[in-house]
């Protein structure tokens, strides 16, 4: 046991206890956060999304306060009424008023997106990680069945399954993580390829740290970045792909109001009521812009030399 | 120190006769190390690195064995092989009289208490998100050696042992310089409380100024702690003053070993000879003085290493005997062996 | 004395980071001469590199702030790039520590010995690639010709860094700067690199600025010596006096910090406190009073100019200036 009497006795020069930086503790996460807020339009992009995941959340508060109409009211004696008045938005072909639709479509759009991030992240780190780490056949028989599920042509997948399981945000977020997840596999697996080399791991394991601590207590946070990076690029794409299907029909069913769906009725009313395609359009294209945009800034602020 | 020992209490299969302290600490027999080399579509491996090829080596306890060699020669896969982080192909390891060779699972984790390893780049490491509390007491969670305050006590204890101040718990490496992250590379190291260390050049990526630090802590550590270390580095004039006997390896095998000076003064194989001269000594009327060997050519390739001695495509004395019989490692008396059918004088 | 081939006079470089300007030189001045070979020690982030890169003007991202690099009469740091250009290579020719990421490792290798000449002397390929392969074996590549054919990653480290040599030498530069051409090379090999630039000193007559942080490669390889410590130089001297009498106590420390294979007795070595110096945060006065055991008051106010002390030496230290000796236990 090392006693506090035997270390008096060590003649340490002092100068290098003392010299050490004077600048508090940084860590990597707060530099990278100090970087992150110094972006100006990464951090617009960010507060947007944050935003609208509010509205989204507070749906019913602002359906109670603010629009005074429930998503599914139909009121057939005021149908394609223009913007303005006492709907702010217009309504649609039958009475419902868009703003309270928009508002309830975020719920399930940016919900639908953020569970299928969740599920592909989940196990795509996961499979990624153990293939990277164990190599050898595990890693083979993982990384095969990556390129079978990367190979299977997206769109018919998803018609399939649409088919089979009639979609709910839940089903639907299923549905897209089951091919997502993928990609994370294969992203992490080539981190953890380049961390595993490092010394550290190494060291790691010469003090007799068992496996599940390599991988999260060392693998994990050094994974991370990229993880996150992905995650808010994937936002944006999801959305899209969810929108495409909405709006096939493959996707969210009416009633239940989600922006992909919303413009799917809106297409056969596109010259005399254009609001209905307007808005949903334009909030799709300004939450994938935000989010490619956000996606890029946390890249940047992780890895400045990326620049 | 005190006797406990996971080692003990496993049932690893001792050698026939008691182990005591009076034994060498470390014992290796004819230990092999390759690594296979594949190639093609299907991997398949059409050859082996021969990285140690036959070693033989005894370490006593609280002495310093300093390993020499040029890159490549398996000095570092030696090392590793030694503290059980490389499976050895061939041979055996005898740590304390027990046979180490093929430990594994909760056992080989047993080991890890006994021994520990100090790395040479001070940058790769320690790894970057994790503090220095969190790295240095890493040790101390993984054999539940302590917790709360008193692990902080131990944490802090271990900063100051090895010069630091205990205050920088809460830094990352990266706000170190790289005398600083070596130490608290060291610093991880004891906190098993090991009794051999094997420490993988550590002074060679360290500023010049720097260096004397970090071999005076070693020193202070080993004697204050009773340490074995195996020191491995490229240097021969830092192996020659840490170490009590040198080992020098070419290509897998072990050249010769000898006591440091008894090394320099009198060494038997030309390859020794030859690392001798090429050591730049910081002396300009010396330099200007001495008398040069320099070798011709670049190490063999030790995939498919030269029949007979290894040294011999390089060797300025070699003769037909050498590429038909491998040397073996003979005795020039009070620990001094070399690997040479035609020694020097 | 000759006329000096190279002259450095006051040369400032800076970097820009997040924290500041930062002084890599600081004010360095020196002499080349023809033929001689000047040793450059110091360690890393000395400044001993940026110099050398700056009398290439390769110090990019860095800035030379002011000073003047003559070299045959003409001002280098006022010299245009496409006169660079023909400095460069030419008349005076860089090696690297890393042999590797210096070449091209799609070209075969006695195009890229050979590529000097085309450049410079506009000859044809035929024509440079047989005096590249001339070069390539004086510079002790066994079978040449055969050898030209390869690329550089089927090459040794060793035989690497005699491709850049070769390479460097093909156009017979009045100056070779070589920085730290020997770090990433094991021991024999190095003494065959140094062997090879102690040749090709005497052969080509080529002046040469050696730049490293071993102590005894500069000892068996140049007269004169330049040591080097945060920016600036700290100690200039014939190499024989510098390193019997120190006139600076960073050389004086650093001499008796590191192992001598040759040291009889095993005693602890005496190494320098305290950290190399962080040159976004430079000490106030001399930079390494902080770690000098010699130090006066006056050394942490006041910057010591590069001075003469004793015959032959320049030493930029307040304590040897005022002519006390530098004794120790």
């Amino acid at each position: 046991m090392i006693g506090p009497s035997r270390v008096a006795e060590l003649d340490m020069p002092g100068a290098a206890i003392e010299g050490a930086s004077t600048r508090p503790a940084q860590s990597y996460w707060n530099e990278s956060w100090e970087r992150l807020r110094a972006n100006r339009i990464g951090m617009a992009a960010g507060i947007l999304i944050l935003i609208f995941a509010l509205i989204a959340i507070l749906a019913p508060v602002f359906s109670a306060v603010l629009t005074h109409f429930q998503p599914q009211t139909i009121d057939l004696s005021q149908t394609f009424s223009p913007p303005g008045g006492k709907h702010l938005l217009g309504t649609d072909e039958l009475g419902r008023d868009t703003l309270t639709r928009l508002i309830w479509g975020a719920r399930v759009t940016l919900g639908v997106a953020l569970l299928t991030v969740a599920v592909s992240l989940t196990v795509g780190t996961a499979v990624g990680m153990m293939a990277g780490y164990y190599g050898g056949w595990l890693d083979d028989v993982l990384m095969r069945l990556v390129d079978t599920v990367l190979a299977i042509p997206a769109i018919f997948l998803f018609i399939l399954m649409s088919i089979l399981f009639r979609p709910t945000p839940v089903s639907l977020a299923l549905i897209i993580a089951s091919v997502g997840w993928g990609q994370v596999a294969r992203l992490v697996r080539g981190e953890v390829l380049s961390v595993k080399q490092r010394d550290f791991i190494l060291a790691t394991r010469s003090i007799g740290a068992r496996h599940l601590r390599l991988m999260l207590r060392h693998l994990l946070p050094n994974v991370l970045p990229v993880l996150i990076v992905a995650a808010s690029l994937g936002v944006g794409q999801i959305i899209l792909i969810e929108a495409a299907l909405d709006f096939l029909g493959l996707g969210i069913q009416p009633p239940t109001p989600s922006w992909g769906n919303q413009l799917t009725n809106a297409e056969s009313y596109f010259f005399h009521s254009i609001w209905l395609v307007n808005f949903p359009g334009l909030l799709i294209f300004v939450t994938v812009l935000a989010s490619n945009v956000f996606g890029n800034a946390i890249r940047d602020a992780f890895d400045p030399r990326l620049k | 120190m005190s006797s406990r020992g996971p080692l003990s209490t496993a049932a690893i299969k001792p050698l026939s006769r008691a182990w005591t302290t009076a034994d060498p600490l470390l014992e290796v027999s004819d230990l092999k190390v390759w690594f296979s080399v594949s190639s093609g579509v299907l991997q398949r491996t059409v050859g082996h690195v021969h990285a140690v090829d036959g070693v033989d080596l005894e370490i006593k306890t609280g002495e310093t064995v300093g390993l020499v060699g040029e890159s490549g020669c398996g000095k570092s896969t030696l090392g590793r092989a030694v503290i059980r982080l490389l499976e050895p192909t061939g041979g055996k390891v005898f740590f304390k009289g027990y046979d180490i060779t093929h430990l594994r699972g909760e056992r080989l984790r047993g080991l890890r208490r006994e021994m520990a390893m100090i790395f040479q780049d001070p940058y790769a490491s320690l790894d970057p998100r994790q503090t220095v509390g969190d790295i240095v007491g890493e040790p101390i969670d993984v054999h539940h050696l302590a917790k709360g305050k008193e692990r902080q006590d131990r944490i802090q204890e271990l900063l100051r042992v090895v010069g630091l101040n205990p205050r920088f718990v809460d830094r990352y490496p990266h706000e170190f310089s790289g005398g600083q992250r070596q130490r608290i590379g060291i610093a991880r190291a004891l906190a098993v409380e090991p009794s051999f260390i094997v420490c993988d050049e550590p002074i060679s990526a360290l500023d010049v100024s720097i260096q004397a630090q970090i071999i005076n802590l070693l020193e202070r550590l080993q004697s204050k702690f009773n340490l074995t270390y195996l020191f491995i580095a490229h240097d021969l004039s830092v192996v020659k003053h840490i170490s009590n006997r040198i080992a020098v390896m070419y290509l897998g095998k072990i050249m010769e070993i000898a006591g440091g000076s008894q090394l320099y003064r009198r060494p038997r194989h030309p390859y020794t000879a030859s690392l001798l001269s090429a050591i730049p000594i910081p002396d300009p009327v010396i330099e200007m003085r001495r008398e040069r060997t320099i070798l011709q050519g670049d190490v063999a390739s030790p995939i498919n290493p030269p029949s007979g001695c290894r040294f011999r495509t390089r060797c300025p004395r070699a003769r037909e005997h050498c590429a038909e019989e491998v040397p073996p490692l003979e005795s020039f008396g009070d620990e001094h062996r070399a690997a040479c059918f035609y020694p020097l004088d | 004395m000759t006329q000096p081939l190279l002259e450095v006079q006051d040369l400032h470089t800076v970097f820009s980071t997040k924290e500041g300007w930062v002084k890599a030189v600081d004010g360095v001045s020196f002499e080349l001469h023809p033929g001689e070979t000047l040793g450059i020690v110091g360690e890393s982030g000395c400044g001993k590199s940026v110099t050398a890169l700056s009398i290439m003007r390769l110090q990019r991202p860095g800035f030379i702030k002011s000073g003047r690099v003559m070299f045959k009469g003409e001002d280098l740091t006022k010299a245009t790039e496409a006169e660079m250009r023909e400095v460069r290579g030419r008349e005076i020719a860089m090696i690297f520590q890393d042999p590797m990421t210096s070449l091209n490792p799609v070209f075969r290798t006695g195009w890229q010995v050979a590529e000097p000449l085309r450049l410079h002397h506009g000859w044809n390929a035929k024509k440079s690639l047989t005096s590249a392969i001339n070069m390539l074996g004086k510079v002790g590549i066994p079978s040449a010709v055969d050898r030209a054919e390869d690329y550089p990653h089927q090459f040794s480290g060793g035989m690497r860094q005699r491709v850049m040599i070769a390479m460097g030498l093909t156009t017979t530069p009045e100056v070779l700067i070589a920085d730290e051409p020997t770090t990433a090379l094991d021991v024999t090999i190095q003494a065959q690199i140094l062997d090879l630039l102690r040749h090709v000193n005497q052969e080509f007559g080529t002046a040469t600025i050696l730049i490293t942080h071993n102590l005894g490669v500069v000892a068996g390889m140049c007269k004169r010596i330049i040591v080097m410590y945060a920016g600036r130089i700290v100690e200039a001297g014939p190499t024989t006096d510098v390193f019997a009498h120190p006139k600076h106590p960073y050389t004086w420390a650093l001499l008796r910090s590191i192992p001598r294979l040759d040291a009889d007795r095993h005693e602890p070595l005496k190494p320098i406190d305290g950290l190399p110096p962080n040159l976004v945060d430079l000490p106030s006065g001399c930079a390494f009073h902080p770690r000098c055991a010699f130090k006066i008051e006056k050394c942490s106010r006041d910057v010591p100019a590069l001075e003469r002390v004793g015959d032959t030496q320049l030493s930029a230290c307040w304590v040897t200036q005022s002519g006390t000796e530098l004794k120790g236990a």
